[in-house]
């Protein structure tokens, strides 16, 4: 893990803020997939308008980054940011709802897995790399208690227990963490 | 070639469906719904331990997820095998044809591979009914040996649909894995349920 990458929002801002180029680069790579799962898989957005989107988030940020009231509310106001413009792009685009209440409560189920999952992957960076490697090998990529045993030499017998302590270990980092929503003027 | 999908009907529908005269779903759905009943028992004897058991909501979460992924292969199980007999029907045909061939063997090769994940999740489901039996509170042991016997019903049911597919031998690491699964959901079935006697 890099030294910015283990830096909260708020000390990630104030980099930014101070002209730190490589802070920049680890802002866009720590909400890039989080701004494109919310055009694509949010909105729906097609590849093109969703590489539009993504593109006027990030200038954005760049540009009012100073607005930004609370430092710690990075993540509300780029998600506030990203939905204002793929709303825009699906004005100019004239794209038809058939039926709008349907698609606005899905858009906000959506909406709403999409930050669990970053909130998640979020805390995740927090805990030991073995802790990270092993709920990554068991969750996200669906391997057996066998394969796990297997490729990391640890007995298969303790392994239940090891991914239970490490999401113990999650749980008190999401729990201890504050919902900033303090969210600039822009 | 696609099924419907099983997690949308009411469950009495599904025993129809599995009891009709169809193809599918057949033993293949029903090993992946053993497993997926087991995971499920597991979830809950664990999640009713919690109070005495600081891993009980860890295992939990892992049951969880097994028991998702078992659910939905009992759907891809029903649709690779209907795959891999319209495939053998088509190879049934006049001729050689190299191509074909190749594409039945391909078929023939996921459906042995969508057991063989049954199999291990059983596997997994059978080590976690092994763990909940063992921490569980007391009230709750019958349920965890019970959970360990349908996860080693389960991986047994589908180690022996890897075992029967034409594109598996003796000695592939497929059906190596396969056994392997089966034997140690049904230790850990056997621990479980001698623990309760």
């Amino acid at each position: 893990m890099s030294q910015l990458s283990a830096l909260s929002d708020a000390e990630l801002v104030q980099r930014c803020r101070a002209g730190n180029t490589d802070a920049w680069n680890e802002l866009v790579e720590r909400f890039s997939r989080y701004v494109y799962a919310v055009c694509t898989r949010g909105f729906r957005l097609n590849e093109e308008d969703a590489e539009d989107v993504f593109q006027e988030v990030f200038t954005r940020v760049f540009t009012h980054l100073d607005t930004l009231r609370n430092d710690a509310a990075l993540r509300p106001w780029i998600a506030q940011l990203t939905r204002r413009l793929c709303l825009d792009t699906i004005q100019k685009g004239g794209r038809e709802q058939a039926t709008a209440e349907p698609l606005a409560e899905d858009l906000a189920s959506d909406l709403e897995v999409i930050d669990e999952a970053f909130t998640v992957r979020e805390a995740m960076t927090t805990l030991s790399d073995a802790c990270q490697d092993i709920l990554d090998r068991f969750f996200a990529r669906d391997q057996s208690y066998r394969t796990i045993s297997d490729e990391l030499d640890i007995p298969s017998g303790t392994i239940a227990s090891r991914i239970a302590r490490c999401l113990s270990k999650l749980r008190v980092e999401l729990e201890g963490r504050s919902d900033p929503s303090d969210v600039s003027r822009e | 070639m696609e099924t419907e999908d099983y997690l949308d009907l009411r469950l009495d529908d599904f025993l129809d469906r599995l009891s009709a005269g169809g193809q599918a779903p057949g033993g293949g759905s029903a090993a992946a719904l053993s497993v997926a009943f087991a995971a499920g028992l597991v979830a809950m004897v664990a999640r009713c331990s919690r109070a005495s058991w600081e891993d009980a909501s860890g295992v939990a979460a892992q049951s969880l997820a097994i028991r998702e992924r078992a659910a939905q292969l009992a759907r891809t199980d029903a649709d690779a095998w209907q795959e891999a007999t319209a495939a053998l029907h088509q190879a049934g045909g006049e001729g050689a044809d190299k191509r074909r061939d190749f594409e039945l063997e391909q078929k023939l090769r996921r459906a042995a591979a969508v057991p063989l994940e049954i199999a291990e999740l059983g596997a997994d489901a059978a080590a976690l009914a092994a763990l909940v039996g063992e921490y569980c509170e007391g009230a709750h042991r019958a349920d965890a040996a019970a959970a360990a016997a349908l996860a080693a019903g389960g991986a047994s049911a589908a180690a022996h649909l890897v075992e029967v597919n034409l594109a598996v031998r003796e000695g592939d690491e497929t059906l190596l894995r396969a056994r392997a699964s089966e034997q140690a959901a049904a230790d850990a079935a056997q621990r479980t349920l001698a623990s309760v006697r």
